[in-house]
């Protein structure tokens, strides 16, 4: 049995029997090859949807990735509600666009953040809904296609200095707490919005909070609740991506209340099964820059196996992929996951 | 002062600084220059051996960054007392060079460089910390402005790593005698020596001791 891209993707969340795991992601995946074939320069997309949809769906056009997924910058959520992105126009070199300007200048400023009630209206957000519904029209059928918000904590960090924000956790935990109870408010809020856009799995990408830089337990206490009040107010699939050391954490992760939770190459991912156990559905963990970029076929090959080995659901890399990743390496990974993703699947062979 | 009150007041310098407690240090330091301790004694083996405390526990995962970020507030807080009364001489150990720092353009993330520049303060140099995604001039301008002896730059991404290589041509064309090291989760001893870096370190407390090299290597010209 053959199926679709989308079929596959879906149908594992759906407890559907799937031919073999997906090779997909649930964040950034564009690359310059496609931007390239498309004449359109990185630090344009972020701006126009149609760009944006276009670009988007060059990963499926040119190395058979699995899924569709915008935005492609951090900023999104955070110029809504009023900061200024840079998207580095004149600047030739390949860039992330960045917050330039903070919306929250000290602590007291925290708790007066409110989420207008045209929320949905305001920054690019109607932008990534254009490109949600675009991609869906071009390519909806075939794969499944995805968008994203960072978690509470992360997007804190972009309306606010994330060096100041961590040392608030422990002065200031109440108006801490206020300000990533109003943001998983609008995260909620828009997630519903991108669904009836046309998205049809979301990811929560946490990154401001692995081991690297907050113990386990500022996550149980501060991290966590926010994210369980998202995951039992969002529709489903609903992931959530930790990039950094996640090994300390995996198990609270879990408790999350996610369908699946996504994992970067830093994670132990036999310690993690021996946390978690092997029924939670989990995601990863491809490096995005030391293998899919610099790394040869070979590498890839030997990466997206030990991923398979290691016991994930899905291949994904362990953030966005980045954009100079060579389309050989690329098509390695999807050939890789179709020639090992049912017979070396832990859960289909169980 | 007795040894017996000299430890007392050490030792509530260093642990101020290790359970972050900003008031206990500044009154630890206000009670060291009342009863005439040496100010250099009271920031080496007070604050920086608590610092160098709260560094130990970092590794072993025992404290994280906002920990770390903490301690630092408080060891800032004991030398904003102690350090006008520090006799700044090399020899005693005062201000061991100027340092100025930064993330490159395009790359916000400073995590790594904030604590790469508190290990650097806790040891007595002067920092100037440009902050993050710095355009690649400002580096130039402030080394010139300062006379700074080390240019510090971070990196996390490696299209942002790239635009180092610039800075170091720039700064080195302006002024050859400054050294420049780097840092960063992409950057390796291989890409430092290809971009023309006279250092390289993978965490703060090495890049720390190269500092300290590269001012001893100036030193001796
Ligand atoms: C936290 C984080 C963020 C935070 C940063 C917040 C902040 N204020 O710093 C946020 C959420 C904002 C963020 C944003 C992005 N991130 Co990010 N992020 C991370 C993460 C999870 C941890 C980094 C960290 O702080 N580590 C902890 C510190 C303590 O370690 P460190 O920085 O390495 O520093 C140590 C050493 O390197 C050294 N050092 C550091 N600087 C210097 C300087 C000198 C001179 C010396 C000698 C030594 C030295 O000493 C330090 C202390 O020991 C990493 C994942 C990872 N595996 O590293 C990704 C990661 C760095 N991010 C990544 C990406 C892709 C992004 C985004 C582009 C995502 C996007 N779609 O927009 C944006 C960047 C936008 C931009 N233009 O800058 C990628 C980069 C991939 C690459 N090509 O290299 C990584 C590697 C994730 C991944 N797995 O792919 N991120």
């Amino acid at each position: 049995m053959s199926m679709k891209p989308r079929d596959r993707v879906l149908g594992l969340f759906e407890g559907k029997e799937v031919d073999r795991m997906a090779c997909y992601s649930g964040m950034g995946n564009v690359t310059t090859a496609g931007l390239e074939q498309l004449g359109y320069k990185f630090a344009e997309v972020h701006t126009d949807p149609v760009k944006m949809a276009n670009s988007a769906a060059t990963s499926y056009k040119l190395f058979g990735y699995e899924c569709a997924v915008v935005p492609y910058d951090m900023c999104v959520e955070a110029e809504a509600l009023g900061c200024v992105m840079n998207a580095y126009e004149d600047v030739a070199h390949l860039l992330y666009p960045t917050i330039k300007e903070k919306l929250i200048h000290s602590p007291d400023e925290m708790t007066k953040v409110t989420i207008p009630d045209n929320i949905a209206g305001r920054g690019r957000f109607p932008l990534v809904m254009e490109a949600i519904s675009l991609l869906k029209k071009d390519i909806g059928d075939e794969v499944a296609i995805g968008s994203w918000f960072l978690g509470p904590f992360t997007l804190a960090g972009q309306l606010m200095d994330l060096n100041d924000l961590f040392k608030l956790v422990f002065k200031k935990p109440n108006e801490v707490n206020i300000l990533l109870d109003r943001l998983a408010d609008l995260i909620i809020t828009m997630a519903a919005r991108y669904r009836e856009a046309g998205a049809d799995y979301i990811t929560i990408r946490e990154m401001g909070a692995p081991t690297d830089v907050l113990s386990p337990r500022s996550f149980r206490q501060v991290i966590k609740p926010h994210l369980e009040k998202i995951f039992k107010n969002i529709p489903s699939p609903k992931i959530l991506h930790i990039c950094g050391d996640t090994n300390l954490i995996i198990g609270l992760m879990n408790e999350c209340g996610a369908d699946a939770i996504s994992v970067e190459t830093k994670n132990d991912l036999a310690k993690s099964r021996a946390t978690i156990g092997s029924e939670p559905l989990l995601f990863g963990h491809i490096d995005g820059y030391n293998v899919l970029c610099n790394g040869t076929p070979e590498d890839v090959e030997k990466a997206v196996l030990a991923s398979i080995e290691g016991g994930v659901d899905a291949v994904w890399p362990s953030c966005d992929i980045w954009p100079t990743a060579p389309l050989e390496n690329l098509r390695a990974m999807v050939d890789t996951v179709k020639k090992y993703g049912a017979e070396k699947w832990a859960r289909k062979n169980r | 002062m007795t040894p017996e009150r000299e430890k007392d007041i050490l030792g509530r310098l260093a642990e101020g600084v290790l359970n972050y407690d900003e008031e206990m240090v500044r009154q630890a330091a206000q009670e060291a220059l009342d009863e005439g301790m040496d100010a250099n004694k009271a920031v080496f083996d007070g604050l920086v051996a608590g610092m160098k405390e709260a560094g130990d526990l970092y590794e072993k995962q025992e404290y994280f960054v906002p920990e770390l970020l903490m301690c630092a507030d408080a060891l800032y807080a004991g030398l904003e007392i102690l350090r006008p009364h520090m006799k700044s001489t090399k020899e005693d150990g005062g201000v061991k060079g100027q340092v100025v720092m930064g993330v490159v353009q395009g790359d916000v993330h400073d995590i790594g460089k904030n604590l790469v520049k508190i290990m650097f303060e806790a040891a007595g140099f002067e920092v100037h910390d440009l902050g993050k995604d710095v355009p690649l001039e400002k580096f130039v301008e402030e080394q010139l402005k300062t006379d700074s002896e080390i240019v510090a730059l971070s990196a996390m991404m490696t299209t942002t790593m790239v635009g180092m290589k610039d800075v170091i041509k720039a700064i080195k064309e302006k002024n050859p005698k400054a050294k420049i090291m780097i840092g960063g989760a992409p950057v390796t001893d291989e890409i430092a020596d290809r971009f023309g870096a006279d250092g390289y370190a993978k965490d703060a407390s090495n890049a720390l001791k190269e500092a300290i090299n590269m001012i001893a290597s100036l030193r001796e010209l």
